[in-house]
Order: C-alpha cells, then structure tokens, then sequence
C-alpha cells in the first residue's frame, strides 16, 4: 500500500480545515470592526490637534500628546493593513485546503478501488502539494500571531498615551471641558481595540 | 464499484458503458458513462459528479488506462454531467472537453483552463478520435438550452444524453430496455418536464431520424436498441413537452 493511501487522515483534516475556516472567518470580521474602529481614531487625532491648537499655550502638554496621538492613529493604521493582507491569505489558503481535502478524498477512494491504476501516485503528488498547503498556512497563522501582538503592544502605549492625555485635558483652564472630552473618547476606543485584540491573541486559531 | 459493459466493439474500436453503482446513495442520481476508445484514445461521454468519481474511476481503470483519456465530452453543463472534470484532468492535463460554446465559460468553474474546452458552435460538429469521426449533434433545448448528443456512424450509436433517460425505480437495473411500454413509464415524467421546447423536440425527431441508429444510449436508465430506437423517438415526437402544471 503506497503512502497516499496511509497518509494524512483526511476523515480527521477536512473538519479541522472547517473549523480553522471558520475561526479565521471569525477573526476576519473581528479585524474589519478594529480597522473601521482604527479609522475614526485618526479623525480624531486629527481633532484632538486643532483643538490643541486653538487652546494654544494654555494645552502645551495636550498639544505634544496630540501629535503623538495622530502618529500612533498613523502606525495603527499600517499594523491593520498587515493583519489584513495575512488574513485575507490566511482564508485563501484554508478555503483552497478544503477543496484539495475533498478532491483528495475522491481521489483516494478511486485509489482503493483501483489499486492498480495511477490513482496512487496521483494523490501521492497531492499529498505532497498538500503539505506545502498546510506548512504555508502555518507560517501565516506565525506571522499573523506575532503582527498581533506587536499591534496590541502598540494599542497598550496608545492606550498610555490617551490616559496622560486625560490629564494633561484637566490643565487646559476654559478649554479643559472639550479637552477632556476628546481624550476620554480616545481613551475608550483605544481600550475598545485592545479588548478586540485581546481576545483574537486567545482564539483557538492560533491556540489549537 | 460500477460495472463494465462493452456494447459495441470492432477491433480496437470499442464503448463501454459504465453503469449503475449498488453502493451509490441514494439521494445521488444514477448516471450512466460512456467510453468510447479507437486506437489508444478514449472519449469518455458525460463523465459524471465529482462524487461518483470513484465508482467511475475504478470501473473504467478496469477496462482502460485513464491516462489515455483524450477528451471527454459534456452534452450539457449540469453537475451530474461533468463536474468531475477536475478530477478526470489529474490524470491527463491535456485532455480535452468539447461542449456546447454556451457553457464553455460555466463548466471551467468544475475545473480546467483556457486550453481544456473545445466549443461546440450550435450545428454541431465532427470530433475525431484517434481517426474515428465522431459527430456532436444538436438537441438543443432538450433539455440545457446548450446541448448535444454524439453519434458514431460506425457503431450506428447515438449518445443521446438525457435524451431517452428513465429515472428506473429500484431493483430495476437492466441495461437494456426490454418491454418498452412498460419502461416508457419511468422516461413519461422526467421527459414532460426537463425537455423545454417542443419545437426543439420536433428538430431533433426530424433529425435522428434521418441516421442509422442500432442503439440509443441515455444518460440515465436504460439503453434502446433495434426496434425500440425508432419506437422512442416516435413516442418523443408525439409527448407534448415544456408544460408545468403549477
């Protein structure tokens, strides 16, 4: 009996390529809420900085931080794109595994039946080409599982960054009220994608 | 597994019709396949799901190298027809599908490439194998709006598709038709509601009345042979068609 026939399991792969289509399925529509919730943050560091601007010297402190604000919106905006790219090829490649897994089955069954023809050998290459499949979406479940957590480092030094904002808010004098206001809000979605991220870094596409 | 049955056969020029699987479930459709071989070359006539696949497989690897496989042909693009083309495909990257220039950018989606379909224009064309003129014939509308059977003068066989196809209740799994009135009432249903055209009906009467026909092969049930041929189409040619009773 060739290889094909022993090796791998399909019975056991096509329902762990299904549910890992699904986690990643999930974790896709998780990130697409953190990337339009990335976009109002840098609308409103954009805010953050008029506002700095027009309270002039009395919000020295809150201005330096607003700048800082608008980079960090900036760079978050970078980290989402690459979560993004390696989710989307994430999908592919599991959505493609699970085509092969089926094909793979079909083949196999015919290798049972016709152990003489060149079933065996075919799937032999599949198997092959399959493995490949499997070692590529390793390293994007890698990739994306470390591009993760660089983006929550950075959320938590945003998430810093909005809370001395709300401090530097309470010395701005006759514009403290509408300082503080726009920091508070920073600081709640700031702390609104770190929760998302949070709980993604726990998924069980990355855990098993 | 599936059996094996040559029908005709002529030195190297041979078809075998593949046909009905016990272990096939039962909310799958039975279809029957065809190999049509000439010379070392063989033409597999509507080649099936992707999930008989390995009934199909096994039963023509029985009787013939798949490699060899040089084209096949899809008288229409439902999934029972072909979408194991992908499958059929691993085992000769080469191999051809001739169907109807309607489908030809639909049935790329069950597999192949630019290089894999060879369109059929709506008259119809010869299609050789391996020097051994095949004919696509038109029957359009009965039932894809796209659609063909083949004819092959020297064995006097028309693949007729579902043409002539009978939904055979179980138990009933002779190859051949034996008391036609009786079969006749497993085709009255399935011909009244999937054929959509009598106009398109009366064409194709005309048509294959006009070729020497020994046998009459359908892509489910059984097969016509002798006197039943004519019987059949004369029966077709009178059953009005296209008429749903919502």
């Amino acid at each position: 009996m060739t290889t094909a026939l022993t090796t791998p399991d399909s019975s056991l792969q096509a329902p762990r390529a299904g549910t890992d289509l699904l986690r990643i399925v999930r974790i896709n529509e998780e990130i697409k809420q953190v990337v339009a919730v990335s976009f109002k943050i840098n609308i409103m560091a954009l805010n953050a900085i008029f506002l700095a601007k027009r309270a002039g010297t009395t919000a020295l402190g809150f201005g330096v931080l607003s700048n800082e604000l608008r980079a960090f919106s900036q760079d978050l905006r970078t980290c989402m794109e690459t979560l993004s790219g390696l989710i989307h090829e994430g999908v592919d490649e599991v959505s493609l595994m699970l085509q092969d897994l089926r094909f793979n089955r079909l083949l196999r069954e015919a290798a049972e039946l016709a152990p003489q023809s060149r079933a065996s050998a075919v799937l032999d290459n599949r198997d092959t080409a399959f493995g490949r499949r499997e070692e590529h979406l390793a390293a994007v479940r890698r990739q994306l599982r470390r591009a993760l957590d660089d983006t929550f480092r950075m959320v938590e030094l945003g998430g810093v960054l909005a809370k001395s904002a709300k401090i530097e808010a309470a010395y701005g004098q006759g514009f403290a009220g509408a300082l503080a206001q726009v920091s508070g809000e920073f600081d709640g979605i700031v702390e609104e994608i770190r929760t998302s991220l949070e709980s993604l870094r726990r998924s069980a596409f990355f855990t098993g | 597994m599936k059996t094996t049955r040559t029908i005709f056969q002529q030195g190297n020029h041979k078809w075998v019709a593949i046909v009905r699987d016990p272990k096939r479930p039962g909310y799958l459709v039975d279809t029957n396949e065809y190999l049509v071989t000439h010379g070392g070359e063989g033409m597999l006539l509507d080649p099936g799901g992707s999930e008989i696949f390995p009934a199909v497989f096994s039963a023509l690897s029985a009787e013939f190298d798949p490699s060899a496989l040089t084209a096949i042909f899809a008288s229409h693009q439902d999934p029972d027809i072909c979408s194991s083309l992908a499958l059929w495909l691993e085992f000769n990257p080469g191999l051809r599908c001739y169907v109807s220039w309607l489908w030809e950018s639909f049935i790329p989606h069950f597999g192949g490439n630019a290089q894999t379909f060879v369109a059929l224009p709506d008259a119809g064309q010869e299609i050789p194998l391996a020097g051994l003129p095949l004919q696509a014939v038109p029957a359009h509308y009965l039932h894809s709006s796209g659609n063909f059977n083949l004819y092959d003068k020297t064995a006097k066989i028309l693949f007729s598709g579902d043409i002539g196809a009978a939904l055979l209740p179980p138990g009933e799994d002779r190859l051949y038709v034996e008391d036609f009135a009786s079969h006749i009432g497993h085709a009255e249903g399935f011909h009244r509601r999937w054929m959509g055209s009598n106009e398109a009906k009366r064409r194709w009467c005309e048509r294959v009345s006009r070729l020497e026909i020994e046998q009459l092969c359908p892509q489910h049930g059984a097969i016509y042979r002798g006197a039943d041929v004519q019987r059949f189409i004369n029966w077709f040619d009178e059953l009005p068609v296209g008429i749903v009773n919502d």
